[in-house]
């Protein structure tokens, strides 16, 4: 299944924007200002849908005309591109994104042709699948493991160097014991937050050990 | 990023047979892993005639072109991005976009820069869940998190001279994996 | 045509052009500076930082200037003396050179090195708020150096070119900043003031007048070592990716010149010996071995890759084996840690692909020690005014030097190592951290440096363009055309 690596789904979705005559800002533009203003840390919808990789949202004008002797071509609509790299299943995705981020899809979508709302969750499903594009090519780094086993990981890799760090030289008895409360510490500390802290200025709480 | 390039209709089959075969030879999927800053990487073909419609009211889409569209998750800057692809992806890369028009090759590198910043279109939103760790450090943190479950099935259980040995063998075996993570070096 | 279908990847290949096949470089060495063909190994040198003021009387001094410098011709003897020249940015734009001409010129060299602060991390410590006046202003416009065999030869000639920007009154000196090798036991030596023996690896490039030194080239798909492109370090020849690198217009002022970067890096010589010391006590190998893991090489030259648990002089003075070395076979720093100096530095086939992604970023070194040597053991302090002025050459500032500093000294994800820092010159700001990978054996076990100083701090700096012979004439006389 192309748009599958391993255990992560690679979903590419063209939706033609609206275009209108009667309106003071068109669609597109509308649809900039707001992904402009969204946020991309932890506190983004992607977060809060945490099963996310990688996403993005792009508005694409037209096609390119890469100059003669090719011929220049336009698109008759511009497409809201939506690409996206997450754990597991598609329709359990898009069921999320209806269920946990109401707002934000609507805010997107209803610039779109043929957006339903979200309130029909079978309709939104149904509504994306027919704008998706299969993809031909899909390459995962790493493919088997999920949002919240990264970060996991990466949590512990930090702890563990401040650690070794700490301890270095310590007679092994008591680096034993240390150890131990590591590793108990380790297991009750929750998954870092997907998305990152950036839009905080004090990233220093949960994340000691970075520069 | 983002590149949208158009393809002569008769040369979109060659392509696609090209990326089957690609996957089930996995060449350049070996290349882009010891290379080590894709974190996901895809291409998407797109007919003239399957671009969505979806209401009467849009207007149908009438092309010349087939449409292949490349979108990569990576780090590092863009110069040294192209760079690398360059020096050592050269190959695989032709042989993907070759049958886009007006591709002049991937080396020398100065008018395939070129051709990507023209055929390039801007992210408005891009999220990242891990935005301070870049693919090595995912791939380090994982072999890390698989030592560490090794060692501490019996760390607690050793007596300290057992223990002194075992730590010095987990160190040994992590040591390549712990740098830290952080904000990466700003595009130039 | 567009129309054409499948590209031969044969020929794709065959448009990286190799000039081993096609026959040796023939550079024009009467022609190039010979600061950027060849290290002169004297062990006095003088810079003088000069600012230009009217364009006449600095076309008068500089094609006065002209007839004393010493270009990359084979000496028979060894002059007593060396004169080489470069410029800034705002020294080509005080010269006049035409408008089109200097919008030509790559924009970091534009720009000035104060200006990438924020990419090269020359912040904190190391930015320019801290830097020696003289480098904070944009007034220094040339750099001329004297390089001489002795105090009096250095004098002299010094003293003969001020008096020439006198007479013109082209050019008022800033500052002259002096610079000589590390003397021991009345000798000179190539040791820098942490004590360690520099002056290995300079890259080899085709129709350099020296011998190649095996490892200090590119290596071959058969595990030889082979001179790189010319243009890697001179304009207006082909660079290892196949093409002429980016130089300004027109042709004949770029051709024959390069790029330079200077970096006066002041060297905290007490942190470091406390700090080594200290970390000496705690590492079971030892304060010498834990100093040859930071850098890679024992502070005697030997390459730790060879010669891992001790010194070796015979493999130092042996030219055929002392950088005659891959990290192929030591991926994961066993032997020589991972994120040590030179590695950084030269990555050389560390990041696999046969060491293609490190080719085009080689810099050749020229740099110099500067201050009274304190040795070992006699009381030192950081404020006393001791280190490297560090100058490289490279054909694009950006692509080589910028990104050395940028990716691999200033940060460590293509090396595996994060965003860790190098040990020794990193702006690490007290939090810095380094891993020294190591083995099962307790005598040499994995090792943890954290809460890093910075041992070296950036006092000034910028970049300059060394011209071609031909150039200067040109720049003296004002004939510069951009076409």
């Amino acid at each position: 299944m192309a748009n599958q690596s391993g255990q992560i789904y690679g979903l590419t979705i063209l939706s033609p924007i609206l275009e209108g005559d009667t309106l003071d800002i068109a669609h597109a533009t509308a649809l900039r200002w707001y992904l402009a203003s969204l946020p991309r840390d932890h506190t983004s919808p992607f977060a809060q849908v945490s099963s996310t990789h990688f996403a993005r949202l792009v508005v694409m004008d037209d096609v390119v005309f890469v100059g003669a002797p090719a011929i220049e071509e336009h698109l008759k609509s511009r497409y809201l591109v939506f690409e996206t790299n997450f754990d597991g299943d598609l329709d359990a995705y898009l069921a999320r994104m209806a269920k946990e981020i109401p707002d934000f899809v609507d805010s997107v979508w209803k610039h779109c042709v043929g957006y339903p709302g979200v309130a029909d969750p079978a309709a939104f499903v149904a509504y994306m699948k027919k704008c998706q594009i299969e993809t031909t090519f899909f390459f995962a780094d790493v493919n088997n493991q999920t949002v919240q086993q990264n970060l996991k990981a990466l949590q512990l890799q930090s702890a563990l160097s401040h650690f070794i760090g700490q301890n270095q030289g310590k007679p092994a008895a008591e680096i034993q014991k240390s150890f131990g409360v590591l590793m108990e510490h380790l297991a009750k500390a929750p998954a870092p937050l997907p998305g990152g802290r950036d839009s905080e200025k004090t990233a220093a709480e949960d994340r000691p050990y970075d520069r | 990023m983002n590149a949208v390039t158009p393809m002569k209709p008769w040369k979109t089959p060659i392509l696609r047979v090209l990326f089957f075969v690609l996957g089930a030879i996995k060449p350049l999927q070996s290349g882009l892993k010891n290379l080590s800053f894709i974190h996901f990487a895809r291409w998407v073909i797109i007919d003239r005639t399957q671009f969505p419609h979806l209401g009467p009211k849009q207007p149908q889409e009438k092309l010349q072109y087939d449409y292949l569209i490349f979108f990569s998750n990576f780090n590092g800057t863009w110069n040294q991005y192209i760079d690398a692809f360059s020096a050592v992806l050269s190959t695989g890369l032709d042989a993907i976009w070759v049958w886009s028009e007006k591709f002049p090759g991937s080396v020398p590198v100065t008018p395939f820069k070129g051709y990507i910043n023209q055929v390039q279109f801007d992210t408005d939103y891009y999220y990242n869940a891990y935005p301070r760790a870049a693919t090595n450090d995912v791939k380090a943190a994982l072999r890390v998190q698989d030592a560490f479950t090794d060692f501490a099935q019996t760390s607690q259980t050793l007596s300290p001279a057992e223990f002194e040995k075992a730590y010095l063998e987990f160190l040994v075996r992590v040591q390549a994996d712990l740098g830290s993570t952080g904000m990466a070096p700003v595009g130039t | 045509m567009i129309d054409s279908a499948k590209i031969d990847s044969a020929k794709i290949d065959s448009a990286k052009i190799d000039s081993a096949k096609t026959g040796s470089t023939k550079i024009d060495v009467s022609d190039i500076q010979g600061f950027a063909l060849k290290g002169y190994n004297f062990p006095y040198a003088r810079y003088l930082l000069l600012e230009l003021s009217h364009v006449k009387g600095a076309r008068d001094f500089i094609g006065q200037i002209v007839h004393y410098l010493t270009t990359g011709e084979r000496w028979e003897e060894k002059p007593v003396s060396t004169v080489n020249i470069a410029f800034t940015f705002h020294g080509l734009a005080k010269l006049e050179l035409p408008e089109p001409t200097l919008l030509s010129f790559p924009v970091e060299f534009q720009q000035g090195m104060k200006a990438r602060g924020e990419i090269l991390y020359d912040t904190g410590k190391n930015s320019s708020e801290h830097w020696e006046p003289v480098w904070r202003d944009n007034r220094v416009h040339i750099w001329l150096a004297v390089n001489a065999q002795t105090p009096a030869a250095l004098e002299e000639q010094c003293a003969l070119l001020l008096q020439i920007a006198n007479q013109t009154g082209g050019a008022m000196l800033l500052q002259a900043q002096d610079a000589h090798a590390i003397f021991i036991d009345g000798k000179p030596t190539t040791k820098e003031h942490f004590g360690y023996t520099d002056g290995f690896g300079n890259p080899d490039f085709k129709g350099a007048e020296r011998d190649c030194v095996p490892g200090q080239g590119k290596l071959t798909a058969d595990g030889k070592w082979e001179a790189l492109a010319t243009g890697e370090f001179l304009l207006g020849y082909a660079d290892e990716s196949g093409e002429l690198p980016v130089a300004p217009i027109p042709h004949l002022l770029a051709r024959n010149g390069t790029f330079m970067v200077y970096r006066k890096m002041h060297q905290n010589v007490a942190t470091f010996r406390s700090f080594l010391e200290e970390q000496g006590r705690l590492y079971p190998g030892g304060k010498e071995k834990l100093a040859s893991k930071f850098v890679g090489r024992w502070r005697d030259g030997t390459p730790v890759e060879l010669s891992p648990d001790r010194m070796d002089p015979a493999l130092v003075a042996d030219n055929d084996r002392n950088t005659n070395f891959t990290y192929g076979k030591d991926l994961n720093g066993l032997r020589c840690p991972v994120g040590a100096h030179i590695r950084r530095g030269n990555p050389r086939d560390a990041f696999g692909f046969n060491g293609e992604l490190v080719n085009r970023r080689r810099i050749m070194r020229r740099g110099l020690t500067y201050g009274t040597y304190v040795p070992e053991g006699q009381p030192v302090r950081d404020e006393d005014e001791h280190g490297i002025i560090f100058m490289a050459l490279n054909a694009s500032l950006f692509r080589q030097f910028e990104f050395v500093q940028q990716q691999w000294i200033e940060y460590g994800n293509d090396l595996h190592q994060g965003n860790d820092k190098d040990l020794v010159i990193g702006n690490h700001g007290g939090r810095g951290k380094s891993v020294l990978q190591g083995t099962a054996d307790p005598q040499n076990p994995p090792f943890l440096c954290a809460n890093l100083p910075n041992f070296v701090e950036l006092r000034g700096g910028d970049y300059f363009f060394m011209p071609s012979l031909t150039a200067l004439q040109m720049i003296a006389s004002g004939t510069v055309d951009p076409r």
